[in-house]
């Protein structure tokens, strides 16, 4: 018998409190564990549910019962924002997340502003809600992730992302005003998957890595707008993940400013180095997602160990999964955090 | 340094400096003052993007200055290219280059893009979401040497083993060199596939094209 329940485990992790093991999750959003084997075993399928309420909430509870993830994680793709913000999407395939088809704006200069609500009104974000909703009352012991785009990565599905990218240089001004405007957006999101259901927020913000922005511009650009998102959600009595892609020495001291609840990384980061350098990180992460689409089970099994030997506070993959990922790779990495070394 | 040569690092410098203005400035010099300009994009433009691109490795400069670089070196092409010598492109490589169908993520695509013209290579640039057999059909069209793929998405890496396996259906895998490169892409992923290399940034891709490129002209 477990200790705790899994809602209860993650939620004590996230205040610090003592566990005996910890959980294993797949967050949803960029970190979609909606693999084609659980669909093609189940019958629920992709496009459908980025957009039905039964579809995605039946997709939902498959990939949480088939992989041993301890949440559910919605929604399952990074371009709900976008969409609602005015830019084109293409839904993808069975095998092919959906993605954004066109920005709708070539320069920060021209975003124009909708107002708070827009979100409310989408059917999409209808649905996201709809299925948290519905997974909550279904399954109260089990986490509702309500994963949303960090809003750098917002930002630039909105405009183009290389203009976005030189205007954060050129045109400061602008470039401020639209973080500010997607980040209200953001948080009326996150306000409305909170208020349906959703036990936590996880925010992905793949465009504001260390990589592509450099100190200087993820000092100025991602963590303010990343910390009023965390604040805000706080505020509303919930809890919040960040993941962080890529390589991070080059901005490591501002990601430890970011007021998260964990850290979640990619698979290239030392966690535990990282967790020694700043003790007061919960850490999240961090399992190659390459070792888990290509790897054998007993190697998945041993390298998800040693994670939890490294006293990572939760364990999860440590980017966006392959949803040609086998089912048995990803059981061989939940099975081993919840049986332990063996 | 007669006058030539400091007009050249004045315009390396505007390009490193990110100063659009100045460098459309001194482009304007060069003409004024009969300067060849084909010399002057050589030892002046393309240095200084080559300069920006070494900060770039060295993590002094990150995708945003990096962009701005090249708006500033495009800038002073627009000027000198009108006033080139036709003869001196004649035996530039040829590479196709795209982001992969499923993927419309095209950041580092476009820096190697960026990078490869800095450094005399003609590009023909397919864009984004490109169908496995458009990179070959392109490619065949263009007579090109390279074709240069990209992707972010583990979910399209497989279109990049479905460009080999058209070129080795088609019997043509000879004429091409292939160049992977993105995210989730390595050096295993790339000798997993059989591609002829893989780079790990914008950088190298130029290093690594011009290694393909020799090796090329070397069987020709």
């Amino acid at each position: 018998m477990d200790v705790f329940s899994p809602k209860e485990r993650l939620a004590r992790v996230l205040g610090n409190e003592k566990v005996e093991r910890p959980p294993v999750i797949c967050p949803g959003g960029m970190m979609n564990a909606a693999v084609v084997e659980v669909m093609k075993k189940t019958g629920h399928t992709l496009p459908a549910g980025h957009y039905d309420t039964g579809m995605m909430t039946a997709i939902a509870q498959d990939v949480q019962i088939n992989t041993g993830f301890e949440n559910f994680g919605i929604p399952f793709c990074m371009t709900v924002e976008a969409e609602v913000l005015g830019s084109q999407i293409d839904y993808g395939t069975l095998e092919c997340e959906p993605k954004i088809a066109k920005e709708k704006y070539l320069s920060v200069s021209q975003v124009e502003f909708k107002e708070i609500g827009a979100m409310s009104k989408n059917e999409r974000v209808g649905a996201i809600i709809q299925a948290e909703h519905l997974l909550s009352k279904k399954y109260p012991d089990v986490p509702v992730i309500g994963s949303l785009t960090g809003p750098i990565s917002t930002a630039a599905s909105i405009v183009d992302p290389m203009s976005f990218l030189k205007e954060l240089r050129k045109d400061p001004q602008n470039s401020h005003r639209v973080l500010d405007y997607v980040t209200l957006h953001l948080i009326d999101l996150a306000r409305l998957m909170l208020d349906n259901g959703s036990t936590l927020i996880s925010i992905a913000d793949p465009t504001a890595t260390g990589e592509i922005l450099g100190p200087k511009m993820f000092r100025e650009y991602a963590v303010p707008y990343l910390n009023r998102i965390v604040d805000a959600v706080h505020q509303m009595g919930a809890n919040v993940i960040i993941h962080i892609c890529g390589r991070m020495n080059s901005v490591e001291d501002y990601v430890a400013e970011l007021r998260s609840n964990a850290i979640s990384t990619d698979a290239l980061v030392s966690l535990k180095l990282l967790k020694s350098k700043y003790p007061h990180l919960t850490t999240m992460g961090n399992l190659s997602t390459f070792l888990l689409q290509d790897g054998q089970a007993d190697k998945i099994a041993s390298h998800t160990q040693k994670l939890v030997h490294d006293g990572i506070n939760i364990i999860a993959p440590a980017c966006g999964l392959s949803t040609s990922t086998p089912l048995e790779n990803i059981l061989a990495m939940t099975q081993a955090v919840k049986e332990g070394e063996k | 340094m007669d006058k030539k040569e400091v007009l050249f690092q004045k315009l390396s410098d505007a390009v490193l400096e990110m100063e659009t203005e100045n460098t459309v400035m001194y482009a304007e010099e060069v003409i004024e003052n009969g300067i060849d300009a084909f010399e002057a994009i050589d030892k002046g433009l393309s240095n200084g993007m080559n300069r920006a691109g070494q900060l770039f490795e060295e993590e002094e400069y990150f995708v945003p200055e990096l962009l701005m670089c090249s708006d500033a070196m495009y800038a002073g092409l627009g000027i000198l290219k009108p006033h080139i010598k036709l003869s001196t492109s004649a035996d530039r490589f040829k590479v196709v280059i795209g982001v992969i169908k499923g993927d419309t993520h095209d950041i580092g695509k476009n820096l190697v893009k960026l990078m490869l013209e800095t450094s005399d290579f003609d590009v023909i640039d397919l864009g984004r979401d490109v169908p496995p057999a458009d990179f070959v059909r392109r490619a065949k069209e263009e007579s090109a040497s390279i074709i240069c793929i990209s992707t972010l998405m583990t979910t399209t890496m497989d279109g990049m083993s479905e460009v080999i396996h058209i070129l080795n259906t088609e019997n043509i895998r000879n004429q091409f060199k292939v160049m992977v490169g993105g995210g989730p892409i390595s050096q295993n992923f790339c000798d997993k596939i059989g591609a002829d290399g893989y780079s790990v940034n914008a950088a190298d891709a130029v290093r690594l094209a011009k290694k393909l490129a020799g090796a090329e002209a070397a069987l020709k």
